[in-house]
């Protein structure tokens, strides 16, 4: 869920021409030759926020929507970089493997 | 499909057996295939029978594993080894098929049947099987491999390796997996500990490791986990849902997951293979602590429209203390469930809380009133434009949304008139608006203010061919006004100005025309009706058309017709060709809009009207062109020729457009006498056109009748309805006229306001009877809607010659003092 003020990197007090060069900027950054669908993005969110009556109207009219999956970006985010698994989570994870489960599933024969 | 082999063969040829059970093993059937071979063992020992009896064993000892029945696979098995000769096929899968049914007994007993040769080369894939198992607990395994084959070995440098993993010897471990060779069961072993070499988990690195470990690899669940170790958001939730609950858990637990996070994990994993809206709306508010208040409430607004049973509990979850917030989320939410009733609710919630800040919310009230336009009928979304311009009164595009509407939607020349007014009040320069105005002026013949808009166009809009044409048609008026003046010598100048206007070249050509008509009337009557005969041939390339256009000019210039057209070639036989005639449809239309009595064009079209009537019974014209040819006759109100050619074209081609000209000629364009059988024909004939989804006709026709039930002057209504005082005012000037006379002039009145706006009328009355009563109290009085019928009803019964009884003063008398009527003429 990324907001037009977002798309373009401007707040939302900025002004009309602040806002235009956000968007000219970002144009030069993303032309529609490179990434069409950024581009569009960036077009769509410069038509909902380009002057008073367009922000009106978003704010007034614009029902953000969430896609389900959206959501687990949010949920599973991860914060800090990682480090490789311990030995013992890895050892723990060998053992957990199902093994008959694995055995039916995973082993096909082949010799046949 | 129904297997066929028999159950019992007694009695049957031993040939005819064998040919069945060759076909039913042929065609995999080798259950079937095992009946009769058995069957047929019974009655010979033949080796072949052995053989395929052995081999159908097999077969469904495999095709059982395949179904996860490891059970049935080894007594199958068991079944194939009685009767196959060594040596014996599929053992690697037999022993994996004991362990997976949890017979290790069996297992180990086989497997200390097998040399290090066998298992080492033979088996590799069983061996890196039973290294994963001795790896994962099962190293009791070990005591009945063969104690010299590599995988003992190799076994040793895996247990090596994974020490010093545990012992944070990384150098250690890489040391014992290089002694790992490529073909060891212990392989995917290696590339999964590698991932571990790094010292910050790398993505694209681990992804690439990871992916070299095959699909039936039992370090494939491992290396699963791992990759989900290293991912976040969606990629991690998908692969974790792949996971076992345990390895999932192991998993959560290494990246430091809260129980929420875990506990969603699992909740997902339980229904993946089935999640509703419902579901997933009320997982969304469950864990709206990790999606945050905000992306939950977004999604549940999104899943409501699938899900309109969530309402109550979003809003119990999401509900604020913004009133007006809520009101419209609420309207939004409405909208979403295409409830516009409930929507417009919510959204008058919305403008009553931000009225109370007015004028500080006027902007976002004229908003919210625009956006409700759009999800009401076509006349409220008007009433709701009109109300936004009370808060916003300097938006354009609600001024040329209602121009539109009283245009073509629901034509009203007065409201057309005020808005566009309005409009040009807020922006003088636009040019849609100018346009428009220019236009109306010149549809009310008011060509000098058109002319002026026109102008005022083009300053703006150089290119402008609307503006160009009116330009141009003001400067012929003109010109025809010098000529009819005598101003000869401003004649040339005046055409000169025309000229100097990019129009199309056929029209360009009408000045030669006036020159003509101006030679002729002023120096050289001779050589003016040469040039005047000249511009028409050049203009025209058939004698009607000459003749017509010639009429036209003569009459617009007072000029005597006879000497003109009597050079003219004979019209008499002359058959108009089909461009022929859309070039006089293209006349009319030009004169129709330079021309403010149409009794000069009827005058001039019953001069042609025997060949014209003629062409129409004899040529055979495209239905397209006798559409134009009669959408211009019912502009102008030719009645009678609309009814010649809609008779003609209905009978051809039996449309409801056909349908609909005739009856409006007949009817003379006054739907207030339709038929009852006439409206039922017309509503069946609407209902035709928009299963052939010509919407322009039914839009015409439905708009036709429903004038039928609305009389534009509502004469009826003032005849009969006694609550309204001004309505009586009527009824008593003219109520005593029998309705035969008021119905004349109803009509004609009709036909009148076709042609001039009611702002024209009441220009015409102030001209016409000023001498008679102040103008100023005039004006006034034409104030009242109800004196300007009064004072229509009176002049057209004066045009039409009907003495109604009522003076002009006695109109004014009654409006004014309120005094009773006097003379009553018809009773």
């Amino acid at each position: 869920m990324t907001s037009p003020y977002q798309i373009l990197g401007v707040s939302e007090q900025s002004a009309d021409a602040e806002i235009k060069l956000a968007y000219l900027q970002k144009v030069k950054d993303y032309p529609p030759d490179h990434d069409q669908q950024r581009f569009q993005q960036i077009q769509q969110a410069y038509e909902a926020i380009k002057d008073n009556d367009s922000r009106l109207q978003t704010a007034l009219f614009n029902l953000p929507t969430v896609e389900f999956n959206d959501l687990f970006n949010l949920a599973f985010k991860q914060q800090s970089r990682l480090q490789p698994i311990s030995a013992d989570n890895f050892l723990k994870l060998l053992k957990a493997v199902p093994i008959e489960k694995s055995l039916l599933t995973a082993f096909l024969p082949t010799g046949s | 499909m129904k297997k066929t082999a028999p159950k019992s063969s007694a009695g049957k040829p031993e040939y005819s057996l064998e040919q069945n059970a060759l076909d039913q093993f042929a065609t995999a059937h080798y259950k079937e295939a095992t009946d009769l071979y058995k069957d047929l063992l019974k009655r010979s020992d033949n080796p072949f029978y052995r053989q395929q009896l052995a081999q159908c064993y097999l077969q469904r000892a495999l095709a059982m594993s395949t179904k996860s029945m490891p059970k049935e696979a080894v007594v199958l098995w068991e079944n194939y080894a009685e009767w196959a000769k060594p040596p014996l096929a599929a053992i690697d899968s037999y022993i994996v098929w004991l362990l997976a049914s949890k017979n290790p007994k069996k297992a180990y007993a086989r497997l200390e049947q097998l040399t290090a040769q066998q298992l080492d080369e033979n088996f590799l894939e069983l061996a890196t099987w039973l290294g994963f198992l001795l790896l994962s607990g099962h190293q009791e395994i070990a005591g009945h491999l063969p104690q010299d084959s590599a995988l003992i070995r190799h076994f040793g440098l895996a247990q090596e390796a994974l020490k010093a993993y545990q012992n944070h010897n990384l150098t250690g471990m890489d040391d014992a997996l290089k002694q790992l060779p490529f073909r060891s069961a212990f392989r995917d072993l290696r590339s999964l500990l590698k991932t571990q070499l790094t010292d910050a988990v790398s993505m694209e690195q681990t992804q690439t490791l990871l992916s070299k470990i095959p699909q039936h690899s039992p370090y494939r669940p491992v290396a699963d986990a791992l990759l989900a170790y290293t991912q976040d958001g969606l990629a991690f939730v998908e692969t974790a849902l792949k996971l076992d609950h345990n390895q999932r858990r192991i998993i959560a637990q290494a990246k430091g997951l809260s129980n929420l996070q875990t506990e969603l994990l699992d909740n997902l994993s339980s229904h993946k293979d089935r999640q509703t809206d419902k579901l997933r709306f009320n997982l969304a508010i469950q864990y709206q602590a990790l999606f945050g208040t905000a992306a939950a409430q977004s999604f549940c607004q999104a899943t409501l429209a699938d899900y309109p049973a969530g309402r109550k509990d979003y809003l119990k979850n999401f509900a604020q203390n913004d009133i007006f917030e809520n009101n419209r989320i609420q309207a939004l939410l409405c909208e979403q469930n295409r409830n516009g009733y409930d929507a417009i609710f919510f959204w008058r919630q919305c403008i009553k809380i931000l009225s109370a800040k007015s004028p500080e919310h006027n902007q976002k009230i004229a908003l919210i009133l625009r956006h409700m336009s759009a999800i009401v009928p076509s006349d409220e979304a008007i009433e709701l434009i009109i109300e936004s311009l009370d808060y916003d009164a300097k938006n354009r595009n609600s001024y040329l949304k209602i121009l539109v509407f009283y245009d073509q939607e629901q034509p009203d020349t007065a409201e057309y008139e005020r808005w566009l007014a309005l409009g040009m009040q807020h922006f003088p320069k636009d040019i849609e608006l100018l346009a428009r105005a220019a236009k109306s002026a010149s549809d009310k013949k008011a060509f000098k203010k058109a002319a002026t808009y026109a102008q005022e166009l083009l300053n703006i809009d150089p290119v402008n061919s609307l503006a160009k044409q009116l330009l141009f048609n003001s400067h012929l008026a003109h010109t025809r006004k010098l000529i009819k003046t005598k101003k000869f010598h401003l004649v040339d100048k005046e055409i000169h100005s025309a000229e100097q206007i990019m129009v199309d070249k056929n029209l360009r050509r009408l000045t030669d025309l006036l020159r003509g008509f101006s030679v002729w009337a002023n120096e050289n009557p001779k050589q003016g009706l040469q040039l005047i005969g000249d511009a028409l041939q050049k203009l025209n390339d058939d004698p009607i058309n000459i003749q017509f256009q010639a009429i036209l000019e003569a009459a617009l210039l007072n000029a005597p017709l006879a000497s003109i057209t009597k050079s003219l070639p004979p019209i008499k036989n002359h058959l108009l060709s089909t461009a022929q005639l859309a070039r006089l449809i293209n006349l009319i239309k030009q004169y129709n809009e330079q021309i403010s009595e149409s009794q000069i064009l009827f005058d001039a079209l019953e001069k042609i009207k025997a060949p014209l009537k003629k062409s129409l019974q004899k040529q055979d014209y495209s239905e397209d062109l006798l559409l134009d040819w009669c959408r211009v006759l019912e502009t102008i109100g030719h009645f009678e020729l609309l009814k010649h050619t809609a008779k003609l074209a209905q009978a051809k081609w039996q449309k409801p457009i056909w349908l609909y000209f005739l009856v409006y000629a007949e009817n003379l364009g006054n739907p207030t006498q339709l038929g009852i059988k006439t409206l039922f024909k017309l509503e069946d004939a609407i209902e035709e056109a928009r299963e052939e989804h010509d919407h322009k006709t039914v839009m015409l026709i439905s708009r036709f009748i429903n004038s039928h039930y609305q009389n534009p002057f509502d004469f009826d209504d003032e005849y009969h309805d006694d609550k309204d005082e001004e309505l009586n005012i009527f009824n008593e000037l003219f109520g005593h006229l029998p309705d035969s006379v008021a119905q004349r002039i109803a009509q004609k009145i009709q036909t009148m306001t076709k042609k001039n706006s009611p702002e024209q009328f009441v220009s015409n009355s102030i001209q016409k009877y000023h001498h008679r009563v102040d103008q100023k109290k005039l004006i006034k009085l034409f104030n009242n809607p109800e004196f300007l019928s009064a004072i229509a009803f009176f002049s057209v019964a004066d045009d039409l010659q009907i003495d109604v009884g009522v003076s002009f003063e006695d109109i004014i008398d009654r409006f004014e003092n309120n005094s009773p009527q006097l003379s009553f003429p018809f009773f």
